[in-house]
């Protein structure tokens, strides 16, 4: 709401220096986190890379909604799948997808995914009695933190290596996806204006 | 590619750098992690209050974005299933 008081152009260049500095160290932050974290990697493991299947298939999953959410919203294809390759990490996704696509697009970004984990948690106890997986699909990369204690408890302590192995799997994925989708986007559109 | 670089380059020079220090730092990453959100956060809300063409736009953005969360989730809880009858899981 600061933004709003109209001190605009003059403070937003320090505004964007913050942005980028910042988002350039949550990536090194995350990044360093999950260096760090020697159980994380035990535990994944241990449990066997068969599990990754989960993580791999949610990012398709995602990644395909926001295609045909995209398509039947008619929005840019690219920003639409940027967007919900955020898998539910909003702090991470709103950001990114800002500095790749415009603020528009940054709000977008953050409110897709902070609406996922908002409904992975509200419809824990439905998405139990789908599917043992279900809710892990639902929570993408937030199963590895903030609706982890709402799947085990409803879904039972068996899933939560599991949960714990795909939300975080998720959460290195994420950053790679958003880029991905962006450079994709930008070749093919310099492809075709060519 | 110059995206990829900037946005990768950090990632992975911290999952590096983390990795060669596993043994020797046992830092507490949550606190920076929380100023560094906080700052991200406050600057992504900047950016969005600054903008009077965006700050309209937010009522059809929050539609579009539950639209898109919804699908999002039905795309991968239906992909799962489907992989769970396939593939035995564990």
């Amino acid at each position: 709401m600061t933004g709003y008081s109209g001190y605009g152009s003059a403070s937003s260049w320090a505004v964007d220096l913050l942005f980028t500095g910042s988002l350039f160290l949550l990536l090194f932050i995350m990044g360093l986190s999950f260096g760090l974290d020697k159980e994380a990697i035990l535990k994944l493991k241990q449990t066997g890379l068969r599990i990754l299947i989960i993580p791999f298939t949610v990012a398709i999953g995602s990644i395909l909604g926001g295609l045909v959410g995209g398509l039947i919203l008619r929005l840019d294809l690219f920003a639409s799948m940027a967007a919900t390759a955020g898998f539910g990490w909003y702090t991470l996704a709103g950001p990114m997808v800002g500095q790749l696509f415009g603020a528009e697009w940054g709000a977008m970004g953050f409110a897709v995914n902070f609406i996922r984990e908002l409904l992975t948690i509200v419809t824990v106890t439905w998405m139990a009695k789908v599917g043992k997986y279900a809710p892990i699909a639902s929570g993408g990369a937030t199963t590895m933190d903030t609706t982890l204690p709402a799947i085990v408890r409803y879904s039972g302590s068996d899933v939560l290596v599991a949960a714990f192995s795909s939300g975080f799997t998720l959460s290195l994925l994420a950053p790679f996806c958003i880029v991905a989708i962006s450079t994709l986007g930008r070749l093919l559109f310099s492809v075709i204006c060519l | 590619m110059v995206d990829f670089a900037v946005f990768v380059a950090p990632l992975v020079a911290g999952i590096l750098t983390g990795y060669a220090l596993r043994n020797r730092l046992h830092a507490n990453v949550s606190r920076a992690t929380f100023a560094t959100i906080l700052a991200l956060t406050f600057s992504l809300g900047f950016s969005i209050g600054s903008n009077n063409d965006v700050l309209n736009s937010l009522p059809r953005v929050a539609w579009n974005a539950f639209f898109m969360a919804v699908l999002a989730i039905v795309f991968s809880v239906a992909l799962v299933e489907l992989a769970k009858r396939r593939v035995k899981l564990t």
